[in-house]
């Protein structure tokens, strides 16, 4: 129900409807802008001449318990998340700022409308009133503006600060690194977030960014109350959240049991096809029963779950041969990146990372690994359906460049390199790495695969030389580059640092005009490319699988789970 | 006897205490680590060495061991990371579960492998024999994850007659544990039939048999009185060395069929590194094997008036 506050439309959409006019911008891409710029998803979508998405058929029916399988996992503080199903438990209790949807269009949530100013520097955040906490407080810009307060400072460790680094700045620690040099911290900016008053936060960025409504969906910005630190900093002993469920039972690697909060929910009144509206799950029940997602398939074939997180591409006839079996199957900008450390060797001279790279044959991983389903990796993190997309000619497999390249570096006699593989995402990561293998072999480098357990992988992702992490989708190719890319940023795992990316990255997140913004992401992702810290193999579709009886399901590129409208048919 | 008993019972002390020193070195050597492990991959390090600080770490290393041991004997194992929870409060209904299964495994395999092996072992070289041999290597050749895979296919997607996981979620259900119990007893029991008919089969050769066929005793009196008695010694022995086996060899078994035994536990714990549990579990399993050990010492001595060890 957001609406244009302001009397006369942002310049911005002033500009993007022209664009749309004169058919510069595709209706898509409009109603994602508009969206963002504050205009409600239904009128965006009336203003782009397409049909709102509409609700799931048929007459929902209220009550019933959805059985979910999925990891159960701790969810002490959701601003450190690093697992998406730790924030799918925590979905049903605590809430966003804002919601992006399945369509890529970012809608109202726990904040009614927002407002950019003319520069994209300044967003002005309307929050809901008559919103509730559990413990019967009334939600406002104290909670927002503690939530930010907490995100910021580098003591909590949340990834988010990568991504709103435009509301930090770096400031001399006092102390000197071992060469003497003053060491930098980083801190929120004074005055970056704002209490304009109880409803009203306003975030003072340093330079424009268009993403802003986008990134506060991102999985570890869900909002917690502002007493969280005080209440003990563990969402599981304190499940204090503005959400439709409330905690029951939970175990870590057993089970997660929410139930619909007797007292009415704020969000009943919501009119979107997504979220808020009448509850009408009765409890959502979600079931550990490991990672392989053969047991995940086996408790569903025998009726034990409803619906299952995902399986793997191995296993799709399985689930297809599974009657009442509906697949959800989404083409998501989830991959899964053989990052170096460019502060390590041998990976600290670019000649090798690009001698590994040029060895790559990547249309060779989704055709054996992915049964041809997915997108061809491009070794810069921008999917072909990220909006934003500048489509570089496609990488080449040049072994003879690869050989003078490592020559040149001094590697003239072969190298051995170690990459870690943890089958975080399952073991798609090490066939991907056994082609690799194969393909760097003939110009004398060994590839040899270290494995070992997924949670002990997870212990070190950042901190390996070389080793190969899943990343999730994220709508926007910005929003990831920021996160993993930007110098010195927590989840930045390669450890890069270049200035020129940072300086062409920030201009690409405050250009608006997709069109133009492409312009620049051209550089973007060619600065990413030859600087060569990583290869891509390709980009994952996502699998999923529910019962028939299961309505209103989403297929979600993320994986989040969000079933406001979800009701099981009797 | 009970001089044996006791000088075995020394023994398995003094093993224990070897091995909980050496896991200990192995875990707690790398303080920094410990104290990472526990407050995550983003602590600092100012607050790892609070955290050493105030859980006693600065201690000397032989009395950190002493205070664990301490700690450990009165069921004090800590603080699991994984699960955040007192490692004892995990440990023991795990132990639970997987004894429950178990015994399930025991109560079908036993009867069933002695049984076959008996059966065998009568007329060795028969075409009875020859059968139940070749199906015990068949069956006990095929590794659990293979015949549990096989099995799901059949019962859980083919025919859809059982759960296809058994991590009884909604309460205990016995239906749960068919498929585990019959992986596990599809693979142990054709190494316990075919004891049995090696056992059996010797006795058969033996002269005080051949004296009872001659004296023109019935078949039946034969075997029930006089072969079997002795032939079940040694099965006897291997049966208890099983129950080390149903602790820690199910793992496999109860990660494929998510069974929260001490199995999947241990499993966790090592993948995750998850240090206190992981100490905890690994000194039940050793209690576990060593104690068997001495059960099946202590009983084969009593059950074969023959051996005595000096």
């Amino acid at each position: 129900m957001a609406y244009i506050r302001r009397k006369a439309p942002h310049p911005k959409l002033v500009e993007a409807q022209g664009e749309l006019a004169a058919g510069k911008m595709s209706r898509r891409e409009f109603v994602r802008i508009a969206a963002l710029l504050g205009v409600s998803a239904s009128a965006a979508y009336g203003m782009a001449g397409l049909p709102a998405p509409a609700r799931a058929q048929g007459t929902p029916v209220k009550g019933g318990i959805l059985r979910v399988s999925m990891a159960v996992q701790e969810m002490s503080d959701p601003s450190t998340f690093d697992w998406v199903e730790k924030s799918n438990q925590a979905r049903h209790i605590i809430e966003y700022l804002t919601y992006t949807g399945p369509d890529n269009v970012t809608r109202p949530y726990l904040a009614e409308s927002w407002e950019p100013s003319d520069d994209l520097r300044s967003w002005t955040f309307k929050l809901r009133q008559g919103v509730k906490w559990h413990n019967g407080d009334d939600f406002g810009a104290d909670d927002v503006v503690f939530n930010f307060t907490r995100w910021l400072d580098p003591a909590t460790g949340s990834s988010n600060i990568g991504l709103f680094a435009g509301l930090t700045e770096e400031y001399d620690t006092g102390e000197k690194d071992a060469e003497g040099k003053p060491k930098m911290g980083q801190r929120m900016r004074s005055g970056a977030v704002e209490k304009v008053d109880d409803h009203t936060v306003r975030l003072n960025f340093s330079r424009p960014i268009l993403s802003v409504p986008e990134n506060l969906f991102n999985y570890p910005t869900a909002i917690v109350h502002r007493n969280f630190e005080k209440d003990g900093k563990d969402l599981s002993k304190a499940p204090i959240g503005t959400g439709p469920y409330e905690l029951v039972e939970f175990a870590v690697g057993e089970k997660y049991v929410v139930r619909r909060a007797a007292r009415p929910y704020w969000g009943e009144s919501l009119d979107d096809p997504h979220i808020g509206g009448p509850i009408y799950l009765d409890e959502i029940h979600y079931y550990d029963h490991g990672p392989a997602s053969t047991a995940q398939l086996a408790a569903f074939a025998s009726g034990q779950v409803d619906a299952i997180y995902e399986f793997d591409v191995a296993s799709y006839d399985m689930a297809a041969s599974i009657p009442n079996a509906e697949i959800y199957e989404s083409r998501t900008a989830q991959t899964s990146v053989i990052r170096m450390q460019m502060n390590q060797p041998p990976f600290n001279d670019k000649r090798v990372r690009q001698a590994i790279q040029a060895c790559c044959d990547v249309e060779v991983y989704r055709e054996l690994v992915y049964r041809g389903r997915g997108d061809v990796g491009e070794h810069h993190h921008v999917s072909p359906i990220h909006p934003e997309y500048f489509e570089l000619p496609k990488p080449v497999r040049d072994v003879e460049k690869a050989k003078a390249l490592l020559a040149e570096a001094g590697h003239a006699g072969g190298l051995t390199i170690t990459c870690d593989c943890g089958n975080t995402n399952g073991p798609w990561q090490q066939q991907v790495l056994e082609i690799l293998k194969e393909q760097l072999a003939p110009a004398g480098i060994t590839l040899n695969i270290n494995l070992m357990p997924a949670e002990q992988y997870w212990a070190i992702w950042d901190k390996t030389p070389f080793g190969i992490t899943a990343w999730t989708h994220r709508p926007l190719g910005t929003m990831v580059l920021s996160l993993g890319y930007r110098t010195g940023v927590p989840w930045n795992e390669s450890r890069y640092s270049n200035p020129e990316f940072d300086k062409a990255l920030d201009e690409a997140e405050a250009i608006v005009n997709v069109d133009e913004r492409r312009k620049v992401m051209e550089r973007v992702q060619r600065i990413l490319q030859e600087d060569a810290i990583m290869v891509q193999p390709l980009w994952q579709p996502k699998f999923f699988v529910a019962s028939k009886k299961v309505k209103g399901m989403l297929g979600h590129p993320t994986q989040y789970h969000l079933y406001h409208r979800v009701w099981l048919e009797a | 006897m009970l001089i044996l008993a006791a000088r075995r019972f020394g023994a398995m002390i003094a093993i224990m205490a070897v091995i909980s020193f050496i896991l200990f070195v192995i875990f707690e050597s790398d303080k920094l680590g410990v104290a990472g492990k526990v407050l995550g991959p983003y602590s600092s390090l100012e607050q790892r060495e609070l955290w050493l600080e105030q859980n006693g770490y600065n201690e000397p290393f032989l009395t950190r061991y002493l205070a664990w041991v301490g700690r450990a004997l009165t069921g004090d194992f800590g603080q699991s990371i994984r699960f955040k929870a007192p490692v004892a409060d995990l440990l023991w209904p795990r132990l639970g579960n997987t004894g429950i299964l178990a015994l399930c495994v025991f109560a079908l395999m036993i009867p069933l492998s002695l049984t076959l092996g008996v059966l065998a072992g009568m007329r060795e070289g028969s075409w009875l024999d020859r059968t139940i041999s070749f199906g015990s290597i068949l069956t006990t050749s095929i590794p659990e994850f293979a015949s549990a895979t096989f099995l799901v296919a059949i019962f859980v997607f083919k025919l859809g007659w059982l759960p296809g996981t058994s991590s009884m979620t909604g309460g205990f259900n016995p239906v749960e544990l068919v498929l585990p119990v019959l992986v596990l007893v599809l693979y142990d029991f054709g190494y316990v039939a075919r004891m049995t008919r090696a056992s059996m089969a010797e006795v058969m050769t033996s002269q005080y048999i051949r004296t009872a066929v001659l004296k023109g005793l019935p078949h039946r009196q034969v075997i029930l009185r006089h072969a079997l008695r002795n032939a079940l010694i040694a099965p006897f022995t291997v049966i208890v060395l099983q129950l080390n086996w149903l602790l820690s060899g199910v793992i496999v078994v109860e990660v494929f069929f998510a069974y929260k035994g001490f199995g999947k536990l241990l499993y966790d714990a090592a993948t995750f590194g998850d240090i206190f549990l992981l100490q905890a579990c690994t000194m039940v399993a050793v209690f576990v094997a060593v104690f068997s050990q001495f059960i099946s010492d202590v009983g084969y001595t009593l059950l074969n008036p023959r051996i005595r060890f000096n």
